[in-house]
């Protein structure tokens, strides 16, 4: 169960970067020293 | 995410960052990049995660859907979680309240001995807790201005 003050679990997954319009891979650790807003969103092409 | 990239230019300047992650492939994630005009100024990596695994581990994922929950974690420098929020698909997030729990967020970082009471925005009064405060918040700080919403727009920084 995660809680509040624990800490975020690594993962590497591939990802679309769209300022350099290329793949690449992103792991939470390459966040490290800045907050982060990490979001979760069911799927592209949904309308909210 | 378009509500998200409005505010993207704030957030690095307060020296954060944004990663999203769904269940969709990379490969969907730069069609809907390139297809859906209210993603044109999206900025922010598009994460893939088409098993799943990230979403269980995170407690984001809907096992019925297959599909990742609307979530949300604030991870501060540390790597660690300092808040989280999630809700059924059809309800999207405000940026209003996020950037405000955000700011708050990191200003108590900032400054480990004082807290951001509720309603608090940047701006507004925060509280030092010690034994002055304690039965005497009301005192301390102005009830009008501790009730106020306000629903800033921080599009403008």
């Amino acid at each position: 169960m995660l809680l509040i003050g624990q800490k975020a679990p690594d993962f590497e997954l591939e990802a679309y970067d769209p300022v350099k319009d290329d793949f690449t891979t992103v792991k939470l650790s390459d966040y490290k020293g800045k907050f982060l807003f990490l979001i979760f969103y069911p799927a592209d092409f949904t309308f909210v | 995410m378009a509500a998200v990239a409005a505010v993207y230019d704030k957030i690095k300047e307060e020296g954060a960052d944004v990663l999203a992650i769904s269940t969709d492939t990379k490969f969907v994630h730069e069609a809907f990049v390139k297809n859906e005009p209210l993603m044109k100024n999206v900025k922010f990596i598009l994460a893939s995660d088409p098993t799943g695994k990230v979403c269980r581990e995170y407690q984001a994922y809907m096992e019925d859907a297959g599909l990742a929950m609307r979530a949300l974690y604030i991870i501060n420098p540390e790597g660690n979680i300092v808040y989280l929020e999630s809700s059924i698909p059809p309800v999207g997030k405000s940026t209003a309240e996020i950037m405000r729990k955000f700011l708050a967020l990191k200003y108590v970082t900032e400054h480990p001995d004082e807290a951001c009471p509720a309603n608090w925005e940047p701006g507004k009064k925060t509280l030092k807790p010690g034994p002055k405060l304690v039965g005497n918040v009301g005192n301390y700080i102005d009830e009008k201005e501790l009730l106020e919403i306000t629903y800033r727009d921080f599009r403008m920084g």
